[in-house]
């Protein structure tokens, strides 16, 4: 400012800023270039500013209008500022938000999982389905004296029956007397006489675990799961033992699965019966077009509707006298079933030797 | 067991189709499990004569046959050795014929003569096993010319394939199978009538005789116990030849090979009866005596299997004035058996001792048809009728005459077995109140009971009295008729109720629970399940380097399967093997199961849950680097896994025990220098660490497979010691961190400087974090460089700088001065 007319300088000051920043503003392309460029203006060395601090030397009537004025293209400043500081924001937003992909079909990063054995999660599904019926679940050796496995069973000596469970012995030696002889178990049933022998009923009870016979083909492992249920009770019946079965194969199958009991004989058990339920794989027991067609097809049951899962009846009353039971006030049920089998029928497995390959690319599938 | 439904229908009198049949006896509890149709293609073959005979022309082995099947003539070439000469008659499949194999027969010229038809063989037929020769019909074999054969011979057949639990062995036999599917008809059913004159002398002594020309033959019962009751009939000038083609067919629809007649005839008593019988050539019957005795020890026979066995004197005979004719119940002897030019025939029908019978067959390996029968329990009371039957069926298809007596030595007469059955009892064990003792009366009775109602004392109508028969030797007690009128009224009938399930006070028992809880958490830590096989090869154990006191097998089904595993390792490191053979790159696997040792001072091993861990190949990295698991990858699953299964932070230890012996407590099959104990809570729960380099080479591994082992009660333990975790309240007041880096000797143990820097932290440290381990340019060889993250707070004020320099000042002279430490900049 020299000494021409100061009023005249600082209006065409504030002219030139009024002309000059929205052009200035507006094309800035990004957040920085528009800061400096904002400090043009309103900044410590700003041309507005510069004005601004010039204004105790205007002649005091013009003071006010003057510095009004000044004041008001600050504010416009301001808000062109602020306009475009937005504008600038929101093109870099939807820049990013239209910009290019990330490729999502790279493989995620850190801890792979693992996963239960199938058998592992067929195992706790029953837990589930059992004791939310209000069983206990129990535990026991695989090795077990023969007595328990057999005898106390209610298997009779030197009987056929025994033929339908063949036995690994376990070496004891000479001049071990055939009652302490012991077996790897032939079935969890084995449990049941544990347990009696450990409480008192009422219980309900189920015991799953391996169980070992000496077979050895496609349909037979050598070693195998079994689950092994029972309920004793005062006025148990066999009417009882339909419900349970009833429930558990709906609540493992699915709402409508039927149940077939067909007489059978295990001689820890009488009344025995095998136990059918309506197939899972192809549920033509739903009787619609689409369910026949499937039956009629179906490998799994073999186009009768039906498969076999598991053995029971009512426990045989020499049984509950072995382990002091009084078969006049208690009765009871039990049942056993294989877990393989309903392993292998859930997912489809055809050759039961890979329950027990633990090869990876298999147990990666399930 | 096969049945004949054709034979079945001929008995019960009850109109079902064999797919009925099947289908009321399964439900009833007879399995069937397939049927076998026979003879459903044969209305074309016909019974025809032969007219005239000549040799081919120009085929040496064939024949030019004219045959007549009572309407026109035939001229058929045959192929087979045995045409019959003029008036032979023999088995025509006329032109049109499809035989059951899919043979169809046209006209079909054979070397310039024109065949219209064929002359058939029973295996042609599908009617038997004979394929050398065509059917030569015989005497017996009446029918008019022209009649279809199947109709003539009762071919048309379809047989049962049963499958019978070891409780029923009165199902074993026709007239069995008649009166439970009779029963289970709800029809009376009653024996055919045998229509025989001869009688048997029932004798209640151990000795008999059969008064006959020639000789007397007498039977001595050495040992009643093993055989309370044996019945022997004669049948003298028997023509032994072939059974008529009825017999034959039905023999084989029952998978029986037909033999001659007299050997015909006892299968045939046996399908009948489901009752053993044995033929004996009498002119080979030293002494014509027969005495049932135990064998001595070493006693040997030859079978007429051909095999010479040799006995023990558990095991029972039949002996003639020579020794040993017939393995009591088991099979009969080479010496005595039926042959060509047998004449007179002496049969023996006897009851022997079930378990001794099973005990002879099982240690002989003898499992026939007569062991299958008798070892589960024929029908005592039945000898009179078989002995009478299996005579009658002789002098039937063989001829001769089996004069005015038999004998039947019966020195242990039976007790009956006298059985009642309560109405209340019945109703509460089926939870059915509509089954009433009418109606177990009516099924008892059908199933060949003897029921009466109980009389007083017992208030009327609530017991049943009831004697078992002796085919059923399963009834032994008032469940067992439970069954019986459950079975027969059908399981379907009982209702279905939901029991109100009591629950226990205790429930589950935590430890049980908490195997499953360490499973999921082991897979939540990135494992997969594994499941191997408890039996193993003693090398296994040995390869591995884990403890050999194993639990051995009595009859294991291979060597690589006779003892029980002391450990999880050689199960996983095979796992590992068997990934690497199909090249699987990485493994990462746990297993939770029970390992075996031998206990001395009880009958039953000591069982142990272990919890297995192996971990092989590349680490899981993202895009990058490939990398191979190391010790730490392993430490890190393991104390993941605890940490979430049990709450609980693991330490890893070098102590001097991991050097001892497996049972010690030793992990000689870990890497000496990079494996490390488990400690869980105060307690040692296990071991971890690299696979030693001599077992990866034993097992066959490639790479540095690492392996946990864990104690599941140890964790279970240390995790119910320490109780539930206790909330505490946050930190109000910020914390300072300082960074301090040393250099050390090699040997220095990084937590052992982290515990000592915390307790020089003056109550200030909370925390002391390892977060860098740096060997290389400026570190010293044979050093390692530690750099530590330590945590100043003070929990109830704001830290000055003045004070955690201060602190952290004493925290490095410690490191300097405990550890020999330099400090780096």
């Amino acid at each position: 400012m020299s000494a021409e007319d100061p009023v005249q300088q600082f209006e065409e000051g504030l002219a030139k800023v009024e002309a000059s920043f929205p052009q200035a503003l507006a094309s800035c392309p990004d957040e920085h270039t528009l800061r400096a460029a904002n400090a043009r203006f309103v900044g410590p060395q700003g041309e507005l500013t510069a004005l601004l601090k010039w204004m105790p030397k205007l002649p005091g009537d013009r003071r006010k209008a003057l510095g009004q004025r000044a004041n008001a293209v600050k504010g416009s400043v301001e808000r062109a500022f602020a306009a475009r500081l937005q504008a600038i924001a929101d093109a870099a937003r939807a820049a990013e938000l239209s910009g290019p992909a990330l490729d999502v079909s790279l493989p995620g990063r850190g801890v792979r999982a693992g996963r239960l054995h199938p058998m592992t999660r067929v195992v706790n599904e029953l837990i589930d389905v059992f004791t939310s019926l209000g069983f206990d679940v129990a535990e026991g050796p695989e090795v077990e004296l023969y007595e328990y496995n057999f005898d106390k069973l209610a298997f009779p000596p030197d009987h056929p029956a025994t033929d339908m469970q063949d036995s690994f012995f376990v070496e004891t030696g000479e001049g071990v007397p055939p009652r302490a002889k012991t077996v790897l178990r032939t079935h969890t049933s084995n449990m049941q006489v544990r347990e009696m022998l450990a409480r008192r009923p009422p219980m309900a009870v189920i015991a799953p675990g391996q169980v070992y016979r000496r077979d050895d083909d496609v349909t037979h492992s050598p070693m195998f799961f079994q689950i092994e249920g029972f309920l004793i009770d005062e006025d148990v019946s066999f009417a009882n033992l339909r419900g349970v079965l009833a429930r558990f194969a709906e609540r493992m199958f699915g709402e409508g699965t039927p149940v077939r009991l067909r007489p059978s004989y295990f001689p820890f058990v009488e009344p025995g019966a095998e136990v059918d339920i309506g197939c899972m794989i192809c549920r033509g027991w739903r009787g619609d077009d689409d369910a026949r067609a499937r039956q009629a097809e179906c490998r799994v049951c073999k186009t009768t509707g039906f498969v076999e899962v598991l053995g029971c009846g009512m426990i045989h009353p020499v049984v509950l006298e072995h382990a002091g039971i009084d078969p006049e006030r208690y009765s009871g049920f039990a049942f056993g079933m294989g877990i393989d089998r309903i392993a292998m029928l859930r997912y489809g497995i055809t050759d039961i030797r890979l329950l027990y390959e633990n090869d990876t690319r298999f147990l990666e599938q399930l | 067991m096969r049945a004949s439904t054709q034979w079945l229908r001929e008995l019960v009198g009850v109109e079902l189709t064999p797919a009925q049949m099947a289908e009321r006896l399964t439900a009833g509890g007879v399995e069937v499990e397939a049927l076998h149709p026979f003879g459903e293609e044969l209305a074309e073959v016909v019974v025809a004569e032969v007219r005239a005979k000549a040799a081919h022309p120009r085929r040496e082995k064939l024949t030019v046959v004219d045959v007549f099947d009572g309407a026109s003539v035939h001229t058929v070439v045959c192929g087979a050795p045995n045409v019959p000469a003029v008036g032979g008659r023999v088995l025509l499949a006329r032109v049109g014929a499809v035989l059951p194999g899919g043979l169809a027969i046209a006209e079909r010229e054979l070397a310039g003569v024109v065949s219209r038809g064929m002359l058939c063989s029973e295996s042609e037929l599908g009617i038997g096993a004979e394929e050398d020769g065509i059917v030569v019909l015989g005497p017996a074999d009446d029918a008019p010319l022209g009649t279809r054969a199947d109709e003539a011979f009762g071919l048309r057949d379809v047989a049962l394939e049963i499958s019978l639990t070891p409780n029923r062995p009165d199902c074993l036999g026709h007239i069995g199978l008649a009166r439970e599917l009779a029963a289970l008809c709800g029809v009376p059913f009653a024996l055919p009538a045998d229509g025989e004159s001869f009688a048997l002398r029932a004798l209640h002594a151990a000795h008999g005789t059969i008064a006959a020309d020639g000789g007397d033959v007498t039977v001595t019962i050495a040992s009643p116990e093993r055989c309370p009751r044996y019945a022997a009939t004669l049948v003298r000038g028997v023509q032994v030849g072939a059974s008529p083609l009825r017999v034959r067919a039905r023999l084989h629809s029952l998978g029986v090979r037909a033999i001659s007649n007299v050997v015909d005839a006892t299968n045939l008593a046996l399908f009948e009866w489901g009752y053993p019988t044995h033929a004996f050539d009498l002119a080979r019957v030293a002494g014509r005596h027969i005495t049932v005795r135990l064998a001595v020890d070493g006693e040997t026979m030859r079978t007429l299997d051909g095999v010479e066995r040799t006995l023990t004197r558990d095991d029972l005979l039949i002996c003639d004035g020579n020794g040993p004719v017939a393995i009591a119940g088991v099979m009969g002897g080479a010496d005595t058996e039926i042959r060509a030019e047998t004449r007179d025939v002496l049969l023996e029908c006897a009851w022997f001792e079930p378990r001794g019978v099973r005990r002879t067959a099982r240690r002989l390996g003898l499992h026939t048809d007569a062991s299958h029968r008798f070892e589960r329990g024929v029908d005592p009371d039945a000898v009179d009728a078989v002995a009478r039957r299996v005579s009658a069926l002789v002098r039937g298809l063989g001829g001769g005459d089996i004069g005015r007596e038999g004998v039947d030595v019966h020195p242990l007469p039976r007790a009956e077995v006298r059985l009642q059955l309560r109405g209340d009892r019945l109703r509460a064990m089926l939870g059915d109140p509509e089954a009433t003792l009418d109606a177990a009366a009516l099924i008892l009775g059908r199933l060949g009971c003897a029921v009466s109602t109980t009389p007083a004392p017992v208030l009327p109508g609530t017991v049943l009295d009831v004697v078992a028969p002796g085919w059923r030797p399963d009834l032994t007690r008032e469940i067992d008729l439970i069954e019986e009128v459950a079975r027969v009224r059908g399981y379907d009938r009982i209702p279905t109720i939901v029991p109100n399930v009591r629950p226990s006070v205790t429930g589950t028992p935590p430890r049980v629970r908490f195997g499953r809880r360490l499973r999921e958490h082991a897979a939540a830590a990135g494992l997969y399940e594994a499941i191997n096989f408890a039996f193993l090869a003693p090398a296994d154990l040995a390869a591995c380097a884990v403890s050999r006191a194993a639990v051995p097998l009595a009859n294991p089904l291979s060597e690589e399967r006779s003892v029980l595993r002391t450990s999880l390792v050689p199960g996983l490191l095979g796992d590992v093997r068997r990934a690497q053979r199909h090249q699987g790159e990485r493994v990462a696997l746990f297993e939770l199961a029970r390992v075996f040792a031998p206990q001395t001072d009880g009958p039953l091993p000591i069982e142990r849950r272990e919890l297995g861990v192996v971990l092989s190949g590349p680490r899981a990295r993202w895009l990058g680097d490939v990398e191979a698991l190391d010790f730490f990858d392993l430490k890190g699953v393991v104390a993941s896994l605890v940490s979430s299964a049990c709450g609980l932070a693991i330490d890893t230890v070098v102590d001097a025990r991991l050097d001892a012996s497996v049972e010690d407590g030793g992990a000689p099959f870990l890497h000496p220098r990079r494996r490390a104990r488990v400690r869980v809570g105060e307690r040692d729960a296990g071991v971890l660490g690299e696979v030693h380099p001599d077992v990866i080479d034993a097992v066959g591994l490639v790479g540095r497979p690492l392996v946990a082992v864990l104690d599941v009660e140890a964790l279970y333990d240390a995790m119910v010691a320490a109780g539930l975790p206790r909330a505490r309240p946050l930190p109000r007041f910020p914390h300072v961190t300082r960074d301090l880096a040393l250099v050390v000797a090699e040997s220095v143990v990084s937590a052992d400087v982290a515990a000592a820097l915390r307790e020089a932290g003056q109550g200030l440290a909370e925390d002391v974090q390892v977060f860098d381990v740096y060997r290389g340019a400026g570190v010293p060889e044979g050093h390692k460089s530690l750099a530590f993250r330590v945590v100043y707070r003070d929990p109830s004020a704001t830290l000055t700088d003045e004070r955690v320099d201060r602190a952290h000042e004493q925290v490095s002279r410690v490191a300097r001065e405990h550890f020999g430490g330099v400090l780096r900049a």
